[in-house]
């Protein structure tokens, strides 16, 4: 057996899982929060991953000044996503906000196409070394720049859900709608603001993204990642969904491995994890980590 | 009601007189995608189709008659390929020139049973029986597809040109021991198509062929592949997707530090894609469609005349796709004029006078547009493939890709020309 | 049947009377006349027209099998293009190396795709919701990697090729032939979805739709007509990827992508959740928005202030942007789809002048 490669596989699963944990959390989010479908969620990171790209390769911003101001950006569009779009749709069955969150992904594709072309354009590194190398394996910084800005996300939300009046107020709208309606939550601030996160930890996933192998429309792939990912992780908590993506990533390390070395059945790497998912939802209907909500008539 | 037919036909009348008083017109489907999965080739190919018609237009047209091929975004999706196919032939259109995979796949049948002429920027290996000779028809697993044309290299025999070059490459190295060749590619029927044909020959050219390793077309992060990659030890990895995932892969595979020869299909890699990779695209092998845009060849200049049909400035920088489209236009015009000539100018007489060519080159197009043969029973076009090998000296993250290829910072270099015989038993695949 | 028009209350007063497929003898004979004048459409329609309406067919009836599953029964699926493609993969299958005549290979493509989605279908009975939307997203590339991998079935990368339509030693291939094989093939497929509506099973799917838990504590087995709705959903898509495979002749595994889904899916909403007629108003919506957007950017290149191919790429991402809109509004304003404003559009004629 050969463990280096194993080892090297593996490794990369963690730092490549750590990214489909962080988009995700973007999409549990938005989930808990308002119970949207964000179908869109990797054209979210795309958009992020194209707006931060124009203003450092475009506009020759410097990466400090850009970033936080492509976050800003974000945040303003993912409050005008959920106000012209998605308010309106509130009530509406889960089929119709999954088409809806669809037809915004065809939107944007095409808009964005339209906007900064067909090609993958490199993005201009922003850190003085580009790789780093863990227990053998070459890794791109950027990587690790997401695993510690995400590791302050959490901390961050962590904190914020727990102490912070509007975290109270998002935990409870999740928790029940209209019982914290009642109870004086706005629950349309609560929607947009969490549209908002969620689109400010998207666009850091789309520059990971971008950073490592260039921006073009393939960027918003990282979106269908987040499917396997969510089931094993469940749909409730951000935690979950983040484990989740270590998961998914381990899986993918594991089944590249088992593949190259012994199998030969090509391409388990893409389809090993919604192998995984189908069989996870036969035994466990609401995910590895959900909890079976209880109905009452 | 017989006023009302007097008036109807009135306007019929007035509306068919200017078409009297026009210049003949000759109808030609013209597929393109700008918007779909495939764009990043349709955003260049599709002008070079356009320039290279209006060009024909501006020059005399087909025989004093003018090309009327108006093109259209279909999205690279096949429901949609169809109705445009239907209606075109409702006008009268007397060949097409299509696009991608899945719009030609889809339209195989229908070609053949309306004798339409339909050229594609698929260069499957399947398409290139015309009667059901070959080895593969014979066994039931293709189906001779007799009105499908295409002006460049198939997949297949690009596999094989490159398997031929690394045979020889390894040689020249003083490579000790048996190489290993793999094929990588998504599981879809792009990358399969020239999977067996390469892997068939390098057996023959003395490789350990490797079991394949898979990436998506759709790009993403690669480097588990490269890792597998890395492990298997392979020597000449063969790169069959286009070039987003190829430029994603590389990258990964940079970074990751692999040390194996790339070799990339014909659509796998071009200027845009080498920016993209940047340093790692040093030494990465191809199949050269066309010569690079400013080469040192002759018929550069008459090219420059195509590119200033939409560029008055003639600084705007036309990469390989461009000229694919173009040559694709050129070869169609031929087939056109001499069947225009002969009083054909139909299905069936345009696929008779394409089939007449041999070692074609469009006048005043040497060294742009490759020289192309069709035989009633062989629509392999092309024997000979241009090997090429990019270099980048520079940074490449900045500025656009004219000015790195103008600089010399990017280069796509004829390092070889590889013959691929049209033997009887590689037609069909 | 009643009168040809129906009075302006609600006069209903047997169960028969609330189960029939036409409301009016007005509207049998609206439905009759239609497909009559569809059968002489082949005498004077264009080929392109033909194709549009073959087309429409053919992916009218893989609508109306997944609105059985989405609309009816209240299950989601995003996987609905997979089976459409092994349904023609099949049917190229079977009439090629089997030389099963084509006739019957398309039913049987059918019912060989009903069995694979009742296979599909089985971890979709416990799920719920989301859970399902992403476990048929699943199917989706799971099938699609089967279609590559597949070469003994679908010929691989090479692709499959489908025999022609033959009935009696008549050739039905062509457009103008075509049309009536796809013709009947929706009649029957719709009347049979109709009819099932008027069932118990029918009845009981539309229970489990609206509240499970009740339509259990009614007697109803979840599982069973979960996994039924599955079954009868995947036949429509088997059925009309056989009708596609033997249209064009030819089949590739690219074409059944996510994309085709998506497509499904739109369809379904954008005609009308749970409406037999609406999942044929929604595919035409879908098949002609294109070609009507089509239309305008011709229309707006033939002004003749612009003619560069630049001018050309925009006004195509304007068409797909269009097209993504054109969802997201319909949404927005029109939820209950096209169905619900035909009936709506009736309405207001029925009491016009006095309606409100």
């Amino acid at each position: 057996m050969n463990t280096t490669l194993l080892v090297q596989l593996l490794v990369n699963g963690v730092i490549v899982g750590a990214l489909y944990g962080v988009v995700a959390m973007c999409f549990v989010l938005i989930y808990k929060a308002s119970q949207v479908v964000n179908f869109a969620q990797g054209e979210f990171v795309l958009i992020g991953a194209w707006a931060c790209w124009w203003l450092v390769a475009t506009l020759k911003l410097p990466f400090w000044l850009s970033f936080p101001v492509c976050l800003v950006f974000m945040a303003l569009l993912g409050v005008l996503v959920q106000v012209i779009v998605l308010r309106p749709l509130i009530g509406e069955p889960v089929i119709s906000i999954v088409m809806v969150t669809i037809g915004l992904s065809i939107f944007f594709q095409a808009l964005l196409k339209w906007m900064f072309g067909v090609f993958v354009q490199p993005f201009p590194q922003v850190f003085e070394t580009q790789t780093v190398q863990i227990l053998g394996l070459n890794v791109e910084s950027a990587y690790l720049m997401s695993l510690a800005i995400s590791l302050v996300i959490m901390a961050g939300f962590a904190y914020f859900f727990k102490y912070s009046r509007m975290g109270l107020a998002m935990r409870a709208t999740a928790f029940d709608q209209q019982a914290a309606q009642s109870m004086g939550v706005s629950v349309k601030q609560v929607f947009a603001i969490s549209w908002a996160i969620s689109s400010v930890v998207s666009a850091l996933a789309g520059v990971v993204v971008g950073l490592v192998s260039g921006v073009s429309a393939s960027v918003a792939n990282v979106g269908v990642k987040v499917f396997p990912a969510v089931i094993v992780g469940g749909l409730e908590s951000i935690i979950g969904g983040v484990l989740g993506g270590l998961i998914i990533g381990l899986l993918e390390g594991l089944a590249q491995f088992v593949d190259s070395e012994y199998l030969h059945v090509g391409n388990l790497i893409t389809i090993a994890p919604f192998y995984a998912m189908l069989i996870i939802l036969l035994i466990k209907p609401y995910g590895l980590f959900g909890t079976k909500t209880i109905e009452r008539v | 009601m017989k006023r009302l037919a007097t008036l109807t036909a009135t306007l019929a009348v007035l509306a068919a007189a200017p078409a009297f008083a026009q210049q003949a017109k000759i109808k030609i489907g013209n597929l393109i995608d700008y918007t779909g999965a495939t764009s990043s080739t349709g955003k260049f190919s599709g002008p070079g189709k356009v320039d290279a018609i209006a060009w024909i237009n501006k020059n005399g047209g087909i025989n004093g008659k003018l090309i009327d091929a108006e093109i259209v975004d279909y999205g690279y999706q096949t429901q949609r390929s169809i109705q445009l196919y239907k209606k075109w032939k409702d006008e009268g259109a007397v060949a097409i020139l299509g696009y991608g995979t899945n719009d030609t796949e889809a339209m195989v049948g229908f070609v053949a049973d309306d004798k339409m002429p339909y050229f594609s920027f698929s260069f499957s290996g399947h398409l290139t029986d015309p009667t059901g000779i070959s080895a593969k028809a014979k066994e039931g697993k293709i189906k001779p597809a007799p009105y499908n044309f295409f002006g460049q290299v198939s997949y297949s025999d690009g596999a094989r040109a490159l398997v031929l070059w690394a045979a020889e490459d390894w040689k020249k190295k003083g490579g000790q021991g048996k190489p290993k060749y793999i094929h990588m590619g998504d599981n879809h029927p792009y990358p399969l198509a020239p999977k067996e044909a390469g892997e068939n020959l390098a057996k023959e050219s003395g490789f350990d062929v490797l079991p394949s390793i898979q990436y998506a077309l759709a790009g993403g992060d690669f480097k588990a592949q490269c890792l597998a990659l890395q492990a298997s030890g392979a020597n000449y990895a063969f790169l069959g997707n286009t070039t987003g995932a190829n430029v994603a892969l590389i990258r990964s595979c940079t970074t990751v530090g692999v040390n194996v020869q790339f070799m990339a299909n014909i659509w796998g890699i071009d200027e845009a894609g080498t920016k993209a990779i940047g340093k790692g695209a040093n030494g990465v092998v191809s199949v050269l469609a066309q010569p690079m845009w400013g080469s040192n060849v002759p018929g550069m200049a008459k090219f420059r005349e195509i590119s200033a049909m939409s560029d008055t400035t003639g600084k705007a920088f036309r990469p390989i796709p461009y000229a694919v489209g173009a040559c694709q236009v050129l070869h169609l015009a031929e087939g056109l004029r001499l069947a225009d000539k002969a009083g054909k100018l139909n299905g069936p007489g345009i696929k008779e006078a394409l089939e007449t060519l041999k070692d074609f080159v469009p006048t005043g197009f040497d060294g742009m547009c490759t020289p192309v043969t069709w035989s009633p029973t062989d629509h392999r076009s092309v024997d000979t493939v241009n090997i090429g090998r990019a270099s980048v000296t520079g940074e490449t993250e900045q500025g656009e890709v004219g000015d790195l290829v103008a600089a010399g910072t990017i280069k796509l270099e004829k390092i070889a020309e590889q013959k691929v015989p049209r033997k009887p038993e590689w037609q069909g695949y | 049947m009643a009168g040809s028009m129906r009075p302006a209350g609600d006069y209903r007063t047997t169960y028969a009377s609330d189960r029939t497929i036409f409301p009016t003898s007005g509207s049998f004979y609206a439905v009759c006349l239609g497909i009559a004048l569809l059968c002489t459409g082949p005498f004077f329609l264009s080929s392109y027209s033909l194709a549009l309406l073959i087309q429409i067919g053919i992916y009218g009836i893989g609508a109306l099998g997944l609105n059985i599953l989405v609309g009816f029964t209240g299950q989601i699926s995003l996987g609905h293009a997979a089976f459409f493609g092994f349904g023609a993969f099949t049917s190229a299958y079977l009439s090629s190396k089997f030389a099963v005549p084509v006739a019957l290979s398309i039913p049987l493509a059918g019912i060989v795709t009903g069995l694979l989605g009742v296979i599909v279908g089985l971890p979709a009975a416990r799920l719920k919701g989301l859970y399902l939307a992403i476990a048929t997203l699943a199917s989706q590339f799971v099938l699609q990697d089967f279609f590559s991998r597949a070469q003994w079935f679908t010929g691989g990368a090479a692709g499959a090729s489908a025999e022609p339509y033959r009935l009696f030693g008549l050739s039905l291939s062509g457009d103008q032939k075509y049309l009536y094989v796809v013709l009947f093939h929706v009649v029957v497929m719709y009347v049979f979805a109709a009819n099932l509506m008027r069932t118990r099973d029918g009845r009981a799917m539309v229970a489990v739709r609206d509240h499970y838990l009740s339509a259990e504590i009614m007697g109803v087995n979840l599982t069973y007509y979960r996994i039924l709705a599955f079954g009868i959903s995947s036949l429509y898509a088997g059925v009309a990827g056989a009708l596609m495979a033997h249209y064009t002749s030819f089949v590739s595994s690219e074409a059944f992508d996510l994309l085709l889904s998506v497509n499904f899916l739109a369809m379904v909403i954008i005609g009308g959740l749970g409406s037999v007629m609406g999942s044929l108003m929604g595919t035409v919506f879908i098949m002609v928005l294109p070609e009507v957007m089509q239309a305008a950017v011709r229309n707006i290149q033939g002004l003749g202030f612009a003619q560069s191919s630049a001018f050309t790429e925009g006004l195509a991402y304007l068409k797909e942007m269009a097209i993504g809109l054109a969802i997201v509004l319909f949404l927005i304003f029109e939820p209950d789809g096209l169905a619900a404003r035909w009936r709506k559009i009736r309405a207001y004629w029925k009491l016009y002048p006095f309606s409100y």
